[in-house]
């Protein structure tokens, strides 16, 4: 049996969790793609999916093979796009944060790609800890992290900062104020990025929090903004609109994001990359240089100490 | 009848908190963590004060005694002498009515200096409030902040506050919300000195000058409040008696460590007035 071409039905139906959707998607008829995946289960000698009860759920192996059947596939994926490539140009394997907009995304490709035609670029969405651990590997060229970052052998380029605001439901009380203190925040639940992902970030965020008497009683993890639409948590983040949501400034601008290029090896491709991506940054995502880090004032009042 | 929910108030201002009542009269009580080992912070202030007056009482001072505070008295301060510019004259008792109403640290320091540790911590084993002593004064604590930090004021990082001593109930001055009411139920019952010593002390914890705290909890005309609060950052506390119309005396104690170094933090103020209102409340029922 061609395993590859399976494991993309496999991969199909598990993601629609419905036959015939999956079917419809992959341009065919129900009943071979119920047959094929039928195969599959007898090659690989376990039940891939529940079928009972008119509903189709992923079984335990199931869940357990789906994701090395992706990787597999990507794999397939990338050994095809490298041959068709056949060694013309380069491609620049680039790391970027997941919660990067698009907009600044394909500003960025589209930057590199009129700077430097020759060289195709290859972006994955990697958080700031993965892409120090892919830099290391060798498995990207350059990567777009958050700062504080500490790793040895990493090179770092110009670093562009950027003042967050926060993102709130639009039926929150706050939403409704022309600017927010941190301190207004408290009772409200945090929605950050991975802790694995941005351990910098995070401890710095939530440090700044704490002393300006913003105490999440809980801080959920993840990228999407559900949780903040749905008014079960607040995020920090850059100016954006999206229906349901309000974006507010922050008094004081307490949360800074700062970015940078990072690299281990430095190559003409990640040269200009870096070149490129801290234009576009200032031009289309709103970041500036670097300045002096705003000295807080804490105000002084009796009874403080008394 | 069950204990209030103190855990759950606490909790909702952001903070941890610690608490202690009891009915001055009958000893009614009701507590939270009431034999905490927690520092005193300003509320060392009060068994100075106690044990000046014993000294007064004793013949060894005169309250009416003049004294000159000058520039190498004064320890900081955000209040009182503390903040003032020029030498001052002024008598033992008025020096003690600027360190309990205003919770001056100069005028407690100066006081301190005639006092003694040793007086105190002796009255108060006499007092049998042996969890409770006083081995710094003002200057030292504040001292004590720069040193464990290695910067000046303010202190609002996390680190910073893990760093101070003086959150430490065992390197600095320190009681118990249970020591502490009963330290007050012994001034309102004229038993911690001579009852003219204890009247004149009522009156200047009467004069305490901040509303925030426990009296915000009992926001009534016919209701009297005196109390001595104390102040150490994410340290919030105050200890004070409650006088309702009716005569009954309820002496409180209530101690809070706030999550967020932040030092404004109204909410975490108020919570001392809202459960001591919940304890006195309790105690009445």
């Amino acid at each position: 049996m061609d395993l590859v071409r399976h494991l993309r039905y496999f991969i199909v139906v598990a993601e629609e969790l419905h036959f015939g959707n999956a079917a419809i998607r992959l341009g065919m008829a129900q009943p071979p793609l119920s047959q094929r995946i039928k195969r599959l289960e007898e090659e690989l000698g376990v039940r891939l999916f529940d079928r009972s009860a008119r509903q189709v759920r992923l079984t335990e192996p199931g869940r357990l093979l789906l994701s090395e059947a992706r990787e597999i596939v990507g794999r397939v994926d990338r050994l095809h796009e490298l041959a068709r490539q056949g060694g013309r140009g380069t491609v620049l394997r680039v790391g970027v944060p997941p919660d990067l907009a698009a907009t600044v995304l394909a500003a960025l490709v589209a930057a590199f790609r009129e700077s430097s035609p020759e060289v195709r670029l290859a972006p994955a969405e990697v958080w700031t800890a993965d892409q120090v651990t892919a830099l290391a590997e060798g498995t990207i060229d350059v990567g777009l992290v958050r700062h504080p970052v500490a790793a040895p052998g990493l090179t770092f380029g110009q670093v562009l900062v950027q003042a967050q605001g926060v993102l709130l439901a639009e039926s929150d009380p706050l939403a409704g104020v022309g600017e927010v203190h941190l301190a207004d925040l408290a009772g409200r639940e945090l929605l950050m990025p991975p802790k694995e992902g941005e351990p910098g970030w995070r401890a710095e965020v939530l440090t700044e929090c704490r002393r300006q008497g913003f105490v999440p009683a809980q801080v959920h993890e993840g990228a999407g903004l559900g949780l903040v639409l749905a008014g079960a948590a607040v995020a920090f983040g850059p100016r954006m609109e999206l229906p349901g949501l309000a974006w507010r400034p922050l008094l004081g601008s307490p949360i800074t994001s700062r970015v940078s290029t990072a690299w281990r090896a430095a190559t003409p491709a990640v040269g200009d990359f870096s070149a490129a991506a801290a234009r576009t940054l200032k031009e289309s995502a709103g970041m500036t240089d670097e300045g002096a880090a705003p000295v807080r004032r804490v105000s002084r009042r009796p009874g403080m100490l008394a | 009848m069950s204990t209030p929910a103190f855990d759950q108030l606490f909790r909702a201002a952001g903070v941890t908190g610690w608490l202690y009542a009891a009915d001055v009269d009958t000893g009614h009580d009701v507590g939270h963590g009431a034999d905490e080992p927690m520092p005193t912070a300003s509320m060392f202030k009060v068994p100075l004060l106690v044990a000046l007056c014993r000294r007064a009482d004793a013949g060894l001072l005169d309250l009416t005694e003049r004294v000159t505070v000058t520039a190498a008295d004064r320890v900081g301060g955000p209040t009182g002498l503390s903040s003032m510019l020029d030498d001052v004259t002024i008598s033992l008792r008025d020096l003690a009515y600027l360190m309990i109403a205003l919770s001056d640290n100069t005028a407690a320091d100066k006081l301190l200096g005639r006092v003694g540790f040793e007086a105190i911590n002796t009255m108060l084993d006499t007092f049998g409030l042996e969890g409770t002593r006083v081995v710094q004064g003002s200057g030292e604590m504040l001292g004590s902040m720069d040193v464990d930090t290695g910067h000046a004021w303010p202190f609002v990082d996390p680190d910073d506050i893990a760093r101070l001593s003086v959150l430490d109930p065992s390197r600095t001055n320190r009681s118990t919300p249970r020591e502490m009411v009963r330290l007050f139920g012994m001034i309102w019952r004229d038993e911690a000195a001579s009852p003219e010593s204890c009247a004149w002390m009522r009156g200047v914890l009467n004069m305490q000058v901040w509303p925030h705290r426990m009296a915000s909890g009992f926001p009534y005309d016919d209701v009297a409040v005196s109390g001595k609060t104390g102040t150490m950052p994410t340290l919030r506390c105050e200890t004070g008696v409650v006088e309702y119309p009716d005569g009954g005396r309820y002496a409180v104690s209530v101690f809070t460590r706030s999550f967020s170094t932040a030092l404004n933090q109204p909410r975490a103020d108020a919570v001392i007035g809202t459960a001591a209102r919940m304890a006195v409340d309790h105690l009445r029922r």
